[in-house]
């Protein structure tokens, strides 16, 4: 099932909302890619909270994908991991670092805000 | 923590494991065959009629014990206790020892550690009726007295057996409601401003107790949405390398969720010791005591503090 992804001024919202197949993971990755250039997305924000499970491909696409975004002038927050996911994947030795994170949408909105006025634009 | 259930005879001998099987190889234990029974069963009129200076034999020495001060100082107990112990004695040379007799002695046991008999003391003053009950056997026939005693002693050797195994299992059961409550003292998560947790940690952090405290503290990130936690480890008294790592993963696991973690409260000792160990904490921020951590998150929150 393709994710849907909400376009708000020039920010991406990707909103997951039921178990992700390897499939869809990878369907996600390409859309946000080819999203950003059409759209010119500054921002995109990944809404993992419909999530029970982030595995290691999970987390390595997940981390892909802000590596690609970042390339392609983008910044990007994965939000809503809830806590039995964040304590599994902590056990599994799945930390996603360098991967920026916030509680929820609203988090992560005001993170990437602040970024960008960090940023000087 | 879960309601304490009464123990009941039942329930401990479930719990031990005294079944059918086990008193039969209880009784093979001490040598208990057919010439015991015979002789036990020579013997029993003799116990039956002096069963009254026997149980007095028993009560008196007790009587001289500080210890039994409070069995004796319940007129309600101590008139159990004594019909208690009457049914034992004549029991004792009854011939049947099966599980209904197992249940008995234990029945007896649970009650004296009610009213906070130790063994040691009703097992010598038990010994002080099997000494009286000796003279009275060897008294009434001196040829055969001896072998007879013997075959008594080893009845009573199976109820201390039975007494032992079960005040083991009192002593587990006690020690395993202390570990839990131990554990659930645990830790708090406290909202000291809005965004921020403090967490206290203090005493040991073993690995059931860190996966507790990871699971709370995420729940409160989640619901006071902090982002920032200040984790005091003030409290703890050894960071090993087991803990260390518990710390950690409890640290990246507040990060997945969007909050940064202040670890505060590193004592010189344990600082020492880290760096012996070779134990680095670099996937967060140190500050060295609460106060100053506290401060710190306060500014990455963005507040200023204002004096007058």
């Amino acid at each position: 099932m393709p994710v849907p992804i909400l376009k708000q001024g020039d920010t991406l919202i990707a909103s997951v909302v039921a178990a992700l197949t390897d499939e869809d993971l990878l369907q996600l990755r390409d859309e946000l890619a080819q999203k950003i250039g059409k759209v010119r997305a500054r921002s995109v924000v990944i809404d993992v909270t419909a999530l029970d499970v982030l595995d290691s491909f999970a987390t390595r696409t997940l981390r892909g994908i802000v590596y690609t975004a970042r390339l392609r002038g983008a910044e990007t927050v994965i939000v809503g991991i809830q806590p039995e996911v964040a304590f599994a994947m902590v056990q599994l030795g799945l930390t996603m670092e360098r991967v920026p994170t916030a509680l929820d949408l609203e988090e992560g909105l005001a993170v990437l805000a602040a970024k960008r006025r960090g940023r000087g634009e | 923590m879960p309601p304490a259930v009464p123990i009941t005879e039942k329930t401990v001998m479930a719990n031990v494991g005294i079944t059918e099987p086990d008193i039969e190889r209880r009784k093979l234990v001490v040598g208990l065959g057919a010439d015991d029974l015979a002789r036990l069963a020579a013997i029993r009129p003799l116990i039956v009629n002096h069963i009254d200076e026997l149980v007095d034999a028993f009560f008196d020495h007790l009587s001289k014990l500080p210890e039994a001060k409070v069995l004796l100082g319940y007129r309600e107990l101590t008139r159990q206790a004594r019909d208690l112990k009457r049914s034992h004695l004549i029991e004792m040379v009854g011939g049947t020892y099966d599980l209904n007799y197992a249940e008995q002695r234990i029945r007896l046991g649970l009650l004296y550690g009610h009213v906070g008999l130790e063994t040691k003391v009703f097992v010598g003053a038990f010994e002080h009726v099997l000494g009286r009950a000796g003279e009275l056997i060897l008294q009434d026939s001196p040829t055969d007295g001896f072998q007879r005693y013997l075959s008594l002693q080893k009845i009573a050797f199976l109820d201390i057996g039975l007494h032992t195994d079960v005040l083991v299992h009192e002593r587990q059961r006690i020690i395993g409601r202390q570990s839990e409550a131990i554990r659930e003292l645990s830790t708090p998560v406290l909202q000291i401003r809005d965004r921020m947790l403090l967490l206290p940690l203090i005493g040991v952090i073993d690995t059931h107790r860190a996966r507790l405290i990871t699971e709370n503290l995420l729940h409160a990130v989640r619901e006071a949405r902090a982002k920032v936690v200040v984790m005091d480890v003030t409290g703890v008294a050894t960071i090993d390398s087991k803990v260390a790592n518990h710390l950690v993963q409890t640290v990246t696991a507040a990060r997945l969720m969007g909050a940064r973690t202040i670890v505060t409260g590193v004592t010189a000792e344990v600082a020492q010791s880290m760096v012996g160990l070779g134990i680095e904490m670099t996937p967060f921020k140190t500050v060295g005591d609460l106060q100053g951590g506290i401060e710190h998150a306060e500014s990455l929150l963005g507040y200023r503090v204002v004096m007058g």
